[in-house]
C-alpha cells in the first residue's frame, strides 16, 4: 500500500464496493455527502413551507385590524413559524447538512463514525418535520415556538404533536452530535492536529458537544411536557403544585445553547470563505478556534437571560446579564478577525463572499442588540415587543440563514461539479440584502415604541413602519424563489467548476467534484494549516487523486 | 423482629460487602491502560459510594426518619 | 499507538489475521467513544429532571408536601444494595471474561441478570406500596409524585433493557460470538449496567435520604 504505516489495513484504508441500485445510492444512503444533500433538500423544502407561513404572518400585519387570517389561525402560523424554522430549517441545514458534507473532506476521512446512525439521524428528521406541520390538521400548536405553560397546557392537541415532533428531531440531532464528535476525535487523517484543522471543523465540533447535550435537556423538558397534557402528571401546572417557570428553566436550558448551534457552523463556513476569497492566510486562527468553544462553553451558562421578566430572582439577574456580557467578548473577537484577514486582502466579490461580508454586517447589528437585550433594564423595557423580534431575526436569518447562502453559494461547485450562476446569484443576494433590512429594520424601531410581538392586530400608529417591514418581506422572498430557480437551473445547466473553482485550500478541494464515495483515493498527510495562500499546498499523499488511476475497493 | 429490621440488617451487611467488593476491584484495576478501564474506575468509585450511602442509610444514619418505627 | 490499547496484543496468536485486528481495534476505539457520549447524554437527560425535582422542591415552602409520608428507607436500602451488587457481580464477570475463565463468567453474569429482575421485582414492590397503602400517585401527588415515578420510572426502564441487553450478551457469548481479544460488546454492557447502578445512587439519595 502507498499509505502511511501508521493506517495500515486500519479504517482510514478501509473501502467498501461502491452501493448499487438507485435506493442504495440515493435514498437509503450510508455515503456523508449523500445524506447531507439529503438535508439540505429536506431542508430548503421545509424553509419554503415555513417562509410561506412568514409570509402569511406578514400579509396579516399589513392593516392594522389584521382580517387576513382569523386570530386563532394567526396564533398557529407564527407558532409553527418559529418552530418549523429553528428545528427544521436551519439547525439540520447547518449542522447535517454542511456538516455532513464538508466536516469529513476537510478532516480527510472516507466517511463519518457511524454510517448507519447517521442514516438514521437523517430519516427521523423527515418524519419529525412532517408531525409537525401534520398537527395542522388537529389544530397546531398555539403558545409560541417556547411553548409556555399554562397556555400550551391548555391549548387543543396539536401542542402534544408538537412536543412529540420536537422530541424526535432532538434524537436526530443529538445522534449527529455523536456521530461528530467521534468523527473528529478518531478519524482525522495521518498529521492533522486538532491545530490544524480547518475552522469549519473546529465550529462543528463546538457546536456537536452542545447538540448532544442540550438536546438531551430539551428532550426532558418535551417529555415533561407531553406527559402533563397526556397523563395530568403535575410539573408544570401550579393549581397541582408545579410550576410555569420550570419550564422555561428546561427550555432555555436547551434553547440558548440551540442559538450557538445555530450560528456557530455560520461562523465556521464564513472563517473558510474569507481567507478564500481575500487570498490571505485567515489572522488569529487559533484565536477563532477558541472562540468558538468559549461561546459554546459560556452559552450554556446563560440561559436565564430569556426570564428577566419572568419573575426571577434578583440576586440571579446579575450574574446573568454579566455572563451574557462575556459572550460578546469571544463574538467580537471572531469579527475582529475576519476583518483584520479582509484587511489588505485581494478581495473577489463573488456572490459567495458577498453573502459572507453581508453577514458580517448583518451579524454585527444583531450581536449589538443581542448586547442591548442582556442588560437587564433594558430588557425589561422591551421584552416581548418586536425589538427582540428583530434581534433574533438579525442574527438568525442575517446570521445563520445568510451563512447557509454562503455555504451553497461556496460548496454548490463541491456537490454538483457545477458552479451556480454568478448572475442571479448576485440579484439575489441584493435583494435578500435590501428585502431583509427593509423587513427587520423597521422593526427595531417598532418594538421601541412598544408594539409587542405575537399580536394579530395593532394600534395604527404603527401601520407605517409594519407596511414597510412587510414589503420588504415580499422583496426577500422573491430573492430567495430567485435562490431556488438558480439552484434548479445549475444543477444541469451551470458552467462546469473543475475540482477547485476558488483556489481554496482546504482537503476538499484538492479531489474532483463532486468527490467519490469513497472521498480520498489515498488517505492524505498533512503538514500544515490550510490557510498560508502563497506557500505550497500542506498536504502528501494527494498525487493520484485527479488521475484516472483505480482505486483498490474491497482492499485494505 | 418484624419485617423492616430483617431488611435494614440484610442492607448493612450486602452494604459492606459491595463495598469492600467494589473497593478491592478499584483497587486491582487501578493501574490498567485505556478509556473504557478509566471510566470503569470512575464507576466503581462511585458504586463504593454507593454501597456506603445505603449501608449508612440502612444503620439509620442518612435519611429522613419521622417516627421511629418498631423501636 | 492504538494498538497498545488492547489488552492481549491482538496480533499474538492470530498473525494471519493482523490486518483484521489492525481494524478491530479502530473501530473499537470509536464504538467506545461513541457509547460513552451516548451515555453522558442519557445522564443529561435524567440530571434534567433532577434538577426539576429539586428546583420544586426547594422553592416550596414544606417537605415533604402534606399528605404525602417520607419513604420507606430501609427497604430501599436493601433494594438499592441488590443493584449495586449487581454491578460488582457484572464487573467480576467482564473480568473473568478477559481470563478465559468461562465458567465463573456464566456464573457472575447470570447473577447479574437474578440481581437485576430482583431490583425490579423490588422496585414493582414498592410502587404497589406506594400506590395502595400511601396513595401517592404519579398525576395525583404534585410534583413529588411527578418526580418520583417519572425518574424511578425511568430508571426501571433502563434496568429492564439492561437486563434485556445483558441476557442477549450472554447468549451471544454462550454462542461464541466474543472472543478473547474481541468482547467489545460485553465491554459495552458492563458500561451501560454501571451506568444505571451510579444514576440510581444519585436518584436514592435525592428521593429517600434528603
Amino acid at each position: 500500500m502507498s499509505t502511511t504505516v501508521e493506517h495500515a489495513g486500519g479504517i482510514a484504508d478501509h473501502i467498501h464496493p461502491e452501493p448499487q441500485g438507485f435506493i442504495r445510492r440515493y435514498v437509503f444512503s450510508l455515503d456523508h455527502k449523500i445524506i447531507g444533500i439529503q438535508y439540505l433538500i429536506t431542508g430548503f423544502v421545509f424553509l419554503v413551507l415555513a417562509g410561506l407561513l412568514a409570509e402569511v404572518i406578514r400579509t396579516q400585519l399589513l392593516h392594522a385590524n389584521g382580517g387576513f387570517v382569523s386570530n386563532d389561525t394567526y396564533n398557529e402560523v407564527y407558532t409553527m413559524h418559529g418552530s418549523a424554522m429553528v428545528w427544521l430549517v436551519i439547525i439540520p441545514l447547518i449542522t447535517g447538512g454542511f456538516g455532513n458534507i464538508i466536516m469529513p473532506l476537510q478532516i480527510g476521512a472516507r466517511d463519518v463514525a457511524f454510517p448507519w446512525l447517521n442514516m438514521l439521524s437523517f430519516w427521523i428528521f423527515p418524519v419529525a418535520g412532517l408531525m409537525l406541520f401534520s398537527s395542522f390538521l388537529i389544530g397546531a400548536p398555539v403558545a409560541g415556538w417556547t411553548e409556555y405553560p399554562p397556555m400550551s397546557l391548555q391549548a387543543g392537541p396539536g401542542t402534544s404533536m408538537w412536543a412529540a415532533a420536537i422530541f424526535l428531531v432532538g434524537v436526530s440531532s443529538t445522534l449527529t452530535g455523536i456521530n461528530f464528535v467521534v468523527t473528529m476525535f478518531q478519524m482525522r487523517a495521518p498529521g492533522m492536529t486538532f491545530t490544524r484543522m480547518p475552522l469549519f471543523c473546529w465550529a462543528q465540533l463546538a457546536t456537536a458537544p452542545l447538540l448532544m447535550i442540550a438536546t438531551t435537556a430539551l428532550a426532558a423538558a418535551l417529555a415533561a411536557l407531553f406527559m402533563e397534557r397526556q397523563f395530568g402528571v403535575p410539573f408544570f401546572d401550579p393549581t397541582k403544585g408545579g410550576s410555569p417557570l420550570m419550564w422555561q428553566h428546561m427550555f432555555w436550558f436547551y434553547s440558548h445553547p440551540a442559538v450557538y448551534i445555530m450560528i456557530l457552523p455560520a461562523f465556521g463556513m464564513i472563517s473558510e470563505i474569507i481567507p478564500t476569497f481575500s487570498r490571505k492566510p485567515i489572522f488569529g486562527y487559533k484565536m477563532i478556534a477558541f472562540s468558538s468553544m468559549a461561546i459554546a462553553l459560556a452559552g450554556m451558562m446563560v440561559w436565564a437571560h430569556h426570564m428577566f421578566t419572568s419573575g426571577l430572582a434578583p440576586y440571579l439577574q446579575l450574574p446573568f446579564m454579566i455572563l451574557t456580557f462575556t459572550i460578546a467578548i469571544p463574538t467580537g473577537v471572531k469579527i475582529f478577525s475576519w476583518v483584520a484577514t479582509l484587511w489588505g486582502g485581494k478581495i473577489h466579490y463573488t456572490t459567495s463572499m458577498l453573502f459572507a461580508l453581508g453577514f458580517l454586517a448583518l451579524f454585527t447589528l444583531g450581536g449589538i442588540t443581542g448586547v442591548f437585550l442582556a442588560a437587564v433594564p433594558f430588557d425589561l423595557h422591551v421584552h416581548g415587543t418586536y425589538f427582540v423580534v428583530a434581534h433574533f431575526h438579525y442574527v438568525l436569518v442575517g446570521g445563520s440563514l445568510m451563512g447557509v447562502f454562503a455555504g451553497m453559494y461556496y460548496y454548490f461547485p463541491k456537490m454538483t461539479g457545477r458552479l451556480m450562476s454568478e448572475k442571479l446569484g448576485k440579484w439575489h443576494f441584493w435583494l435578500f440584502f435590501i428585502g431583509f433590512n427593509g423587513t427587520f429594520l423597521p422593526q427595531h424601531w417598532l418594538g421601541m415604541l412598544g408594539m409587542p410581538r405575537r399580536v394579530p392586530v395593532y394600534d395604527p400608529q404603527f401601520q407605517f413602519w409594519n407596511d414597510v417591514s412587510t414589503f420588504g418581506s415580499y422583496v426577500m422572498t422573491f430573492s430567495i424563489l430567485l435562490f431556488f430557480i438558480n439552484v434548479l437551473v445549475s444543477i444541469r445547466n451551470g458552467k462546469k467548476s473543475g475540482p477547485n473553482p476558488w483556489g481554496a485550500r482546504t482537503l476538499e478541494w484538492q479531489i474532483p467534484s463532486p468527490p467519490h464515495y469513497y472521498n480520498f483515493k489515498n488517505i492524505p498527510t498533512v503538514y500544515g494549516l490550510p490557510y498560508d495562500f502563497s506557500q505550497p499546498l500542506p498536504y502528501k499523499g494527494l498525487e493520484e487523486e485527479l488521475t484516472d488511476s483505480p482505486v483498490h475497493v474491497g482492499a485494505h | 423482629m418484624d419485617i423492616a429490621n430483617i431488611e435494614r440488617i440484610i442492607a448493612i451487611v450486602g452494604g459492606i460487602i459491595v463495598a469492600i467488593v467494589s473497593a478491592i476491584a478499584l483497587k486491582n484495576d487501578w493501574k490498567t491502560p485505556g478509556l473504557d478501564n478509566q471510566v470503569f474506575k470512575v464507576m466503581l468509585a462511585l458504586l463504593f459510594v454507593g454501597a456506603v450511602i445505603a449501608l449508612l442509610a440502612g444503620a439509620h444514619v442518612l435519611g429522613n426518619f419521622p417516627s421511629p418505627k418498631g423501636a | 499507538m492504538a494498538v497498545a490499547t488492547l489488552p492481549h496484543g491482538a496480533t499474538a496468536g492470530h498473525a494471519d489475521h493482523g490486518e483484521v485486528d489492525q481494524l478491530y481495534v479502530e473501530t473499537r476505539a470509536l464504538r467506545l467513544q461513541g457509547f460513552l457520549l451516548f451515555l453522558i447524554s442519557d445522564c443529561v437527560l435524567f440530571s434534567s429532571f433532577i434538577f426539576a425535582y429539586l428546583y420544586m422542591r426547594n422553592s416550596g415552602q414544606s417537605w415533604p408536601p402534606p399528605g404525602i409520608n417520607h419513604l420507606d428507607v430501609a427497604f430501599a436500602a436493601l433494594n438499592s444494595v441488590v443493584l449495586f451488587g449487581s454491578g460488582a457481580t457484572m464487573h467480576y464477570a467482564l473480568e473473568n471474561w478477559k481470563h478465559n475463565n468461562f465458567g465463573r463468567y456464566a456464573f457472575f453474569m447470570i447473577a447479574t441478570i437474578v440481581l437485576g429482575i430482583l431490583f425490579l421485582s423490588g422496585q414493582a414492590y414498592e410502587y404497589t406500596n406506594l400506590y395502595f397503602k400511601e396513595h401517592v400517585s404519579w398525576a395525583g401527588s404534585g410534583i413529588f409524585g411527578a418526580s418520583f415515578f417519572t425518574l424511578t420510572g425511568m430508571h426501571g426502564f433502563h434496568v429492564t433493557v439492561g437486563v434485556i441487553y445483558l441476557t442477549v450478551l450472554f447468549l451471544q457469548s454462550v454462542h461464541g460470538v466474543y472472543t478473547k481479544d474481541k468482547y467489545f460488546g460485553l465491554t459495552a454492557g458492563t458500561l451501560y449496567w454501571h451506568f444505571v447502578d451510579v444514576i440510581w445512587v444519585a436518584l436514592f439519595t435525592i428521593f429517600y435520604l434528603i
